[in-house]
């Protein structure tokens, strides 16, 4: 009886943080330097398809909407999922829940990648090729000086990720230092991790690689469960190692890099998001991945709308995911020392 | 399924396996025994292809397990490792499940088939009840048992385990053992297993074989190969094996 109950509790609260991103969603419509009531909003969507309905609606309500408001909420959701997965599955790979894209350098190379492109290629050229090709690049140096197989340790992946950090941050640097200031300014803006730019543009190539990345790490959570058993036990369990952590490697990194691309660094919505999700709901990855996409698209849209909703300046919204997620990485740093280190 | 071992060779640093010839008959239990450092574990691994060997061939009936895919060969040996520590604690159903792993398709999660063959196999090591508990909160014996439900999960006619008594008192190695033995007589499993007690070792199995740096000593029927002089050779201390009411009792 006890059980069926908490079985049915269990069951309300997947269904809840499946929902939950197009409540947010609906809700975040009318939140910004420029509200729309309920009602008006509801207007503007129907006087959209049929025009003679809600006259009094101001024609700038639709503008503010389908082109500022729509286009940066559902790029949001995207990038929240996509760092949720991404984190996800690269701590099922690698059996250790403190790694994250941005620890392994993904990040800074995508930074970088999507930089050097927008400041010597313009802004007409993709950024993603170029951010997903330096992310690759990154996360190989990371791999190649951490060690191989069973024998990394995590403290060696930190040092490694944080000096491959490092230099890409350096390199980031001498693009800047070439940028014209008038690219510079947006540069700068873009590197902390802001949502404020998006447009229709920036999601139309980002938008479908992240759907795909996700759609793919999602089919692919249940190997996640045996890969995270450590290379041995996952081999003798009949799976294919190798190609497994090729696989889900160059999938987080795509999600990462398209994300970045348009972004910048967000950084540690893939420790935090998926941290939260484990507490809810244990640790299976058939969960875990699909909870963490739609839990990330929450949290991403959610830090979105309390930044709007709470000053007309605009904080990034990379620092605001920083200030939470450090301090949440150095707690639980020091509670797993003893495992990992 | 019986297991041939032909020219055996596995290299790591300065430690060399080398085994030229054994034959592990279908259906019955070997366990392999001798000191520390003796590849013991290393056998095993090489035969679960956990550990890449240099040269020789492994086959399963007339299979070479070198040319087996990952699943193909897991469907027909499977490994169960001494112990097992991971960042991440699943339940104990979920931990089970993972021994089907090479029945499900790529992109895919486990069938309700899986599920129930999973539950079946806890149900046969004793654990039923356990399938909503967390590895993490079991005892030591339990996680043997658990690690074993897994292997049987895997469906598999052949089954290496790795010293699947260590660190367990007396009467939860007994446990393991006569399931490790039910396993042979109800489900005809070939099983090979690293032992250090020698007496349980020629209790529960059909035959020994003895390794000693890297190289197997002897190997045969465990009652006839199991004799004070060889005893004494491979440990290098005096031993004496004692008859007591039909069982041997080894005096160290």
């Amino acid at each position: 009886m006890t059980g069926s109950k908490k079985n049915k509790k269990k069951c309300l609260l997947q269904v809840f943080l499946l929902v939950l991103p197009l409540l947010l969603f609906v809700i975040s419509l009318g939140i910004g330097s420029y509200a729309i009531s309920p009602r008006d909003l509801v207007g503007t969507l129907i006087s959209t398809i049929s025009p003679s309905s809600y006259p009094d609606i101001p024609p700038v309500y639709r503008d503010v909407l389908f082109r500022i408001r729509l286009p940066r909420l559902l790029l949001a959701m995207a990038v929240g999922a996509a760092l949720a997965v991404a984190g996800a599955s690269l701590q099922a790979l690698f059996k250790n829940p403190l790694v994250n894209e941005y620890i392994l350098g993904i990040s800074s190379g995508a930074a970088f990648g999507a930089a050097l492109s927008l400041v010597f290629l313009g802004r007409s050229f993709p950024p993603q090729a170029a951010a997903f090709l330096f992310a690759i690049l990154a996360v190989l140096a990371v791999l190649l000086v951490a060690g191989r197989g069973e024998s990394m340790s995590l403290i060696s992946l930190l040092l490694t990720g944080v000096i491959v950090s490092a230099f890409f941050s350096a390199l980031l640097s001498l693009v800047e230092f070439f940028a014209s200031p008038y690219v510079l300014q947006a540069l700068f803006f873009w590197l902390m991790g802001s949502l404020a730019l998006a447009g229709w543009r920036d999601l139309a190539i980002s938008f479908p690689l992240i759907i795909a990345g996700l759609l793919f790490l999602i089919l692919f959570r249940w190997r996640l469960n045996v890969l995270s058993m450590g290379a041995e036990e996952a081999r003798s369990l009949g799976v294919h190692v190798q190609r497994g952590k090729i696989l889900v490697i160059f999938l987080a990194t795509l999600l990462t890099a398209s994300a970045t691309a348009v972004v910048g660094i967000i950084g540690w919505v893939g420790l935090i998001v998926p941290h939260l999700v484990r507490l809810m709901v244990g640790t299976d990855n058939r969960l875990v991945i699909p909870l963490s996409a739609a839990t990330g698209a929450s949290f991403l849209l959610l830090a979105d709308s309390i930044i709007r909703g709470i000053s007309p300046l605009e904080i990034p919204i990379g620092i605001f995911t920083s200030i939470l997620g450090i301090p949440l990485f150095l707690f639980l740093l020091k509670k797993a020392k003893r495992v990992w280190l | 399924m019986s297991v041939r071992v032909k020219g055996l060779r596995f290299a790591y640093r300065n430690f060399v396996l080398r085994v030229d010839e054994l034959i592990f008959a279908a259906g019955q239990t070997t366990s392999i025994v001798g000191p520390n450092g003796a590849g013991k574990t290393t056998l095993l691994k090489c035969l679960g292809a956990i550990l890449p060997i240099s040269k020789g061939t492994l086959f399963v009936d007339s299979k070479d397990l070198a040319l087996l895919k990952s699943h193909e060969r897991a469907r027909l040996v499977s490994y169960v490792p001494q112990e097992h520590g991971s960042a991440f604690n699943y339940l104990v159903l979920d931990f089970v499940l993972m021994g089907r792993a090479a029945y499900v398709p790529l992109f895919s999660v486990p069938s309700k088939d899986d599920v129930r063959i999973a539950e079946e196999a806890l149900e046969f090591v004793g654990l039923g009840s356990f399938a909503d508990r967390t590895y993490a909160e079991l005892s030591s014996g339990e996680r043997r048992l658990v690690l074993i439900a897994r292997a049987l999960a895997q469906q598999s006619d052949i089954l290496l385990l790795d010293e699947p008594t260590t660190f367990l008192d007396p009467r939860h190695e007994r446990q393991v053992l006569d399931l490790v033995r039910k396993l042979a007589v109800d489900r005809e499993k070939t099983i090979l297993l690293t032992l250090h007690n020698l007496e349980m070792a020629l209790q529960y199995s059909d035959n020994m074989v003895f390794l000693k740096g890297g190289e197997v000593v002897a190997w045969g029927k465990a009652e006839e190969v199991f004799k004070e002089p060889l005893l004494r050779a491979i440990y290098d201390m005096e031993m004496k094996i004692i008859d007591w009411n039909g069982r041997k009792i080894v005096l160290r």
